[in-house]
């Protein structure tokens, strides 16, 4: 499938918009954006086949050598000269706040022309085929056991387009996604929900791996209905790639975000250079770190893709940032700016956050544990990037007991602390890895954006609860 | 202007539609510090189109968004894709909701004001509060907005609803030389009190001077935890989808109608009730999506479940004859008997902040990060934190006390306090 055939029309009217408005700022940008979203579902009793939350307009930004100015529209074809007074008197400031202006660096603005693009199957198959099988994974794990109440399958494809035009840059990106979920509810006597989810950008690849998780997602919730509370204490614990993951994201991932830095809302600013983890931590960030969801060629302020080593050997050496940011900031930008849509404001933001993998074998690792827990699946997190704390759900754990795993699970089990006493209890690293793209993350609540986290199992000590 | 009903009326194979639209303007400041870092406006539409196509005694239906960008040849193939989709979909037959015509605003002191002047007039409430010595708020969001929602079908639904929210997210901070923390606020509302907003905001102040003074409490220890309306409402909102039909048809509702929330337990019953309009609450609407309109229903009351809720679809599927609308999560929650002087007959730790309160109907948990807690010990309030805590939800629902005094922040209106006893915390 190809970029979008509407924004490559547009290419003229966003350069004469720029040219419009470059008489009143010293630098201006037009992003358009095109995105198509389908949902493709079905459980028990019905079906739905439909778009999903796609996107399509414009959103400008200005630079007048101080402040930062944006504006969020819906097209942008017309007199450009008219369109340029519409969007200066809609960004006017009240004379009251004239004088309250920050003062950032004059943005960058050097040439470049390209157009990228990531081919994925979509097209290979129709709606009919994707319901089709949704239906039978639906009906096979119906079928598998009588205590299924009801069983969810689901297919989202989406697909980006993207034009970003400055005086001296025009930059196209064309890519998509897809996540699957297989979710059942059981009940034998006790009701629970289990989950499986997958993302890639093969669509060939999400209806294998979905057909091949149906006996472990009725194995899953057998288990949980039998799962208890955990009692609440200090472990050792062994983390599954996407637990790993949701460390990174919400322990450091969020406290490097460099706008945090700007507004001095973020510890990390003052550790740099130190050690914030054990030696044998290391981790990334970036949409050209590895291949998940949040691996486009270029962010929303036009920059392009990076590999951000965030910690180095236990040490904080780098931030996140997006171009307002950076300019306040004096650093260059890693290509973190992104935004929620074409309506929202770009803010710096993780993409696909890991860390590297180690040395140990998984198997020795839960072997070194006496009593603790392996802990699977994100449910969720919290970050708190002034004060270091965070907060991390994961769905299950199982008990470890003199080193073996058990059948023992536990369930919900949130894990609590300090991120410089969590990272700094990573005592081994497994050879494994795997990124998780299936994850939307919020800033604060609010301004959700697609990401990706993963990497190694880790061993650590940490609150459960 | 395309005129997509002419579109859809035009097309034979379609049965049914209905045509949401939601457009937007907004005036957002963005400030660092007292800075202002970014202004930002918008003005955008939504348009979403639904099609209903009745075959193979079945009804099958899709939806589709549809852009500025299109032209009316483009519009036409939406329609005839979403026919041949909602061929695919073989859900039980059901009627979309009929007539009915409304041209409503919700209550507002805003809608007079030019959004630059207003703008500037929220950031003076905001920052009259940066007063505190040692504070600051550090960062400052301001969102101002005006929906104008439009709902249309083809069975006459023909209604408009106009909103004027604002969103405020502020970041009170407090240095020390040793270290600065921070909590995060948000506040939202539909009509402008600059006193209400400076004093929220300020008392935020306070707690975060509070947090910088919090020391780790010994723990494991059992006790009495208080919550406040914000981390009320999370927990009432886990039960209240709970209860909706179409969770009830899908099999995947924990509690049923008659099932008793609170068995044996001595503490306050519950009765809880979502509502479609709040006072100043910016989830507040007339209708659902669907155009059908809201009824306030009793969900939960004395404890015990006492009605479902949800749209007219899923509601046709339970048998209901007047579905209560696809209520927005509004909770209003009967008082208590619980006083100020009971809470503190007992040690307590009382919530100011937590990470988010973590709350599990299917493995019987509710717990949560306690950023900010201060802790009663018979004699003295101390602010505490670095901990956790947990209980078994359904002990905790049994044994629940809601406090006499009631009030009304955002989405909630209800007792001010909610005691849970006997929580681990760690």
């Amino acid at each position: 499938m190809p970029f979008s055939a509407y924004l490559n029309g547009k290419r003229d009217d966003c350069a004469a918009l720029v040219q419009a408005l470059s008489a009143h700022f010293r630098y201006v940008s037009v992003l358009g954006t095109d995105v198509h979203a389908a949902v493709i579902r079905a459980d028990r009793k019905s079906s739905a086949v439909q778009d999903g939350r796609g996107e399509c307009g414009f959103v400008v930004k200005m630079h007048d050598g101080q402040s930062f100015f944006e504006y969020s529209l819906d097209d942008i074809s017309g007199d450009p000269e008219a369109l340029a007074a519409r969007i200066l008197q809609a960004v006017q400031v009240d004379a009251r706040l004239q004088g309250r202006m920050i003062s950032a660096e004059v943005l960058k603005d050097e040439p470049l022309r390209q157009d990228f693009v990531r081919e994925v199957d979509f097209a290979d198959f129709s709606d009919e085929e994707l319901l089709g099988v949704c239906r039978e994974l639906s009906e096979t794990l119906l079928k598998k056991d009588a205590h299924v109440l009801n069983a969810i399958a689901m297919v989202q494809p989406y697909l980006v387009s993207k034009l970003f035009v400055t005086q001296n840059r025009q930059l196209t990106q064309h890519y998509g996604w897809a996540n699957g979920y297989l979710m059942v509810v059981y009940n034998d006597g006790r009701m629970v929900q289990a989950r499986h989810v997958e993302g890639a950008d093969q669509l060939r690849e999400i209806i294998a791996n979905l057909k091949a998780h149906t006996d472990s997602v009725i194995d899953l919730a057998r288990h949980l209905t039998r799962a208890t509370p955990i009692e609440p204490g200090v472990y050792d614990v062994i983390t599954d790639s996407s637990i790993s993951g949701l460390i990174a994201h919400e322990a450091f991932g969020h406290g490097v975000e460099m706008d945090q830095f700007v507004k001095d809302r973020a510890l990390a600013k003052q550790f740099m250079g130190q050690y914030v983890a054990s030696p044998i931590t290391n981790m990334h960030d970036g949409a050209a770190a590895t291949h998940s969801v949040a691996s486009y060629f270029f962010d929303d302020d036009g920059v392009l893709a990076h590999d951000t080593q965030i910690i180095r050997d236990g040490i904080l050496v780098a931030g996140l940032s997006d171009l307002a940011s950076a300019a306040q900031l004096g650093t260059a930008p890693t290509g973190n700016g992104r935004r929620d849509s074409y309506k929202r404001k770009a803010y710096s933001r993780m993409t696909n956050t890991f860390f590297e993998s180690g040395k140990d074998k998984l198997e020795d690792m839960i072997a070194s544990v006496k009593h603790g827990y392996m802990l699977f699946e994100t449910n969720n997190g919290m970050e708190d990037p002034k004060n270091w704390q965070i907060q991390c759900t994961a769905e299950y754990g199982i008990e470890i007991v003199d080193g073996k795993l058990t059948d023992h699970y536990v369930s919900p089990v949130v894990m609590s602390g300090s991120v410089p006493e969590l990272l700094k209890s990573i005592s081994m690293v497994s050879d494994g890895f795997q990124v998780i793209g299936s994850g939307m993350c919020g800033k604060g609540y609010k301004e959700w954006v697609r990401v990706s986290d993963g990497g190694p199992n880790l061993k650590v000590r940490v609150k459960l609860g | 202007m395309i005129d997509i009903k002419r579109l859809l009326e035009s097309n034979p194979a379609v049965d049914g539609w209905r045509i949401t639209e939601k457009a937007t303007a907004s005036y957002e400041l963005f400030f660092v510090h007292k800075e202002l870092e970014t202004v930002r406006a918008t003005d955008t539409v939504d348009t979403g189109v639904t099609v209903y196509v009745d075959h193979d005694g079945k009804k099958g239906d899709s939806t589709f968004a549809v852009y500025q960008s299109m032209t009316e040849a483009d519009i036409k193939k939406k329609i005839d894709a979403a026919v041949r989709r909602a061929r695919l979909v073989f859900n039980e037959p059901y009627t979309l909701p009929q007539g009915g015509t409304l041209e409503a605003a919700l209550p507002t002191n805003m809608a007079e004001e030019e959004p630059k002047a207003l703008a500037c007039r929220i950031a003076d409430a905001v920052f009259a509060a940066d007063t505190l010595t040692g504070g600051s708020i550090n960062a400052c969001e301001i969102f101002l907005y005006r929906d104008t929602l439009h709902v249309t079908n083809s069975r006459g639904v023909d209604k408009t609803q106009r909103m004027h929210r604002v969103m405020i997210e502020a970041i009170p901070t407090y240095t020390t030389d040793k270290e600065s923390v921070e909590l995060y606020e948000d506040h939202r509302f539909t009509s402008f009190d600059p006193a209400r907003v400076t004093a929220e905001i300020a008392a935020r102040m306070q707690e975060v001077k509070d947090r910088s003074l919090a020391v780790k409490p010994q723990t494991p220890m059992t006790v009495h935890v208080v919550l406040r309306p914000q981390e009320i409402r999370e927990l009432l909102c886990n039960l209240a989808d709970d209860a909706r039909y179409a969770a009830v048809y899908s099999h995947a509702n924990l509690h049923k109608l008659g099932d008793d929330l609170q068995p044996g337990g001595d503490g306050d019953k519950l009765t809880l009730t979502l509502k479609g309009i709040l006072p100043g609450c910016e989830r507040s609407s007339y209708f659902d999506a669907d155009g059908l309109a809201l009824r306030d229903t009793c969900l939960i009351r004395n404890g015990v479940v006492e009605s479902y809720y949800g749209s007219s679809r899923f509601g046709q599927y339970l048998g209901i004859q007047e579905p209560s609308g696809d209520l927005p999560s509004c909770l209003s929650v009967a008082p208590g008997t619980l006083r100020e002087a009971e809470i503190k007959s007992a040690p307590y730790l009382e919530c100011a902040s937590l990470s988010g309160l973590q709350v599990d109907l299917y493995n019987d948990y509710i717990g949560g990060e306690i950023r900010l807690a201060y802790l009663w010990d018979g004699q003295k309030k101390t602010p505490v934190t670095g901990i956790s805590m947990s209980g078994k939800l359904s002990e905790a629902l049994s044994s629940l006390r809601l406090s006499e005094k009631t009030t009304v922040e955002g989405a909630y209106e209800g007792p001010e306090k909610m005691l849970l006893r006997n929580m681990a915390v760690l």
